[in-house]
């Protein structure tokens, strides 16, 4: 079967509209290829945590149980225990436990008996810092959580980017494949401009209710 | 970039101790020396305390739904009736 001139004069002209496409967005295919990578990324973190669920939390359980907890208290700690565990292994310089069940087990342990002490009640790490002056943790959570609703309903893009690359570590190259932009530069301009609205935000609401409930 | 991003990209580096030994030295010098700037880096570590808190949020919701399954779906049924009997025992 020969080539046809016409059929050669299609995929010419395909070809130059590949090459005009790949001038416009010269990062098209890699960003394509992040993005996909960060989902699975996702999906792995979920059932890597389903997998740390089935082999350590029975031992937490165990541990709250014994210690006077019910299940919603042991569900807490261990949650709180995982998101540490998550946040150390972010970091470049960490070292994973050989052992992670005695590992999540002690962080467990720790957790629960320095809030539990503290306030009688377990207190989770998203609802406060740990803190020995419990009067001021309240009123600093209170505001925190204000901030945080209006934050999480006006400028939940700013956010979700904030906390890709500040919680989640993500690269600048990383941020601009999953938020859409064309290139690194773009992504770095948009997140010093996020980090100026959010931190405008932050300054002009804390002072308002600092005074509402001075 | 516009000078106030460039503050801030400067106020950012300083916070996640990205800068040579000088550049630090320059910033440390610029945050004795303006008030406002020692004011905008106060509040910039404000944000940093404000989206790990959101970053802790999202990632308890994804143990929410992790747990949601263990303790919900069929397959999990063995996971689930050894935890209960924890919890009856004491």
């Amino acid at each position: 079967m020969s080539i046809q001139k016409s059929d050669l004069r299609i995929w010419n002209c395909q070809i130059k509209k590949i090459k005009e496409i790949r001038v416009i967005y010269p990062a098209f295919s890699s960003h394509m290829i992040k993005a996909l990578t960060m989902k699975q990324k996702k999906s792995k973190r979920r059932a890597l945590f389903l997998q740390l669920y089935q082999n350590c939390f029975p031992a937490v359980a165990r541990y709250v149980a014994r210690s006077g907890g019910s299940l919603a208290d042991a569900k807490d700690v261990f949650h709180d225990a995982l998101i540490i565990y998550y946040e150390k292994s972010q970091d470049v310089e960490f070292q994973p436990p050989r052992d992670e069940t005695a590992y999540l087990l002690g962080m467990s342990r720790n957790l629960w008996c320095r809030q539990y002490q503290q306030s009688g009640r377990y207190v989770s790490i998203t609802e406060c810092q740990v803190s020995t002056d419990l009067a001021a943790e309240e009123k600093h959570s209170a505001l925190a959580g204000k901030i945080m609703h209006l934050l999480e309903s006006s400028g939940r893009r700013c956010m979700e980017m904030l906390k890709a690359f500040y919680y989640e570590k993500l690269s600048i190259g990383e941020l601009a494949a999953q938020f859409g932009y064309k290139g690194e530069h773009s992504a770095t301009v948009q997140k010093y401009k996020c980090l100026e609205k959010v931190r405008d935000t932050v300054k002009q609401k804390s002072l308002s209710y600092e005074d509402f409930l001075a | 970039m516009r000078t106030s991003l460039r503050e801030t990209k400067m106020l950012d580096d300083y916070n996640l101790r990205n800068q040579r030994k000088d550049e630090r030295l320059l910033t440390e010098a610029k945050l004795i020396l303006y008030p406002e700037l020692r004011d905008k880096l106060h509040w910039q570590q404000r944000v940093y305390e404000v989206v790990r808190q959101y970053g802790r949020r999202a990632l308890k919701a994804e143990l929410e739904t992790v747990h949601e399954q263990l303790f919900t779906e069929s397959r999990f049924a063995r996971f689930r009736s050894r935890i209960f009997r924890i919890f009856k025992k004491s």
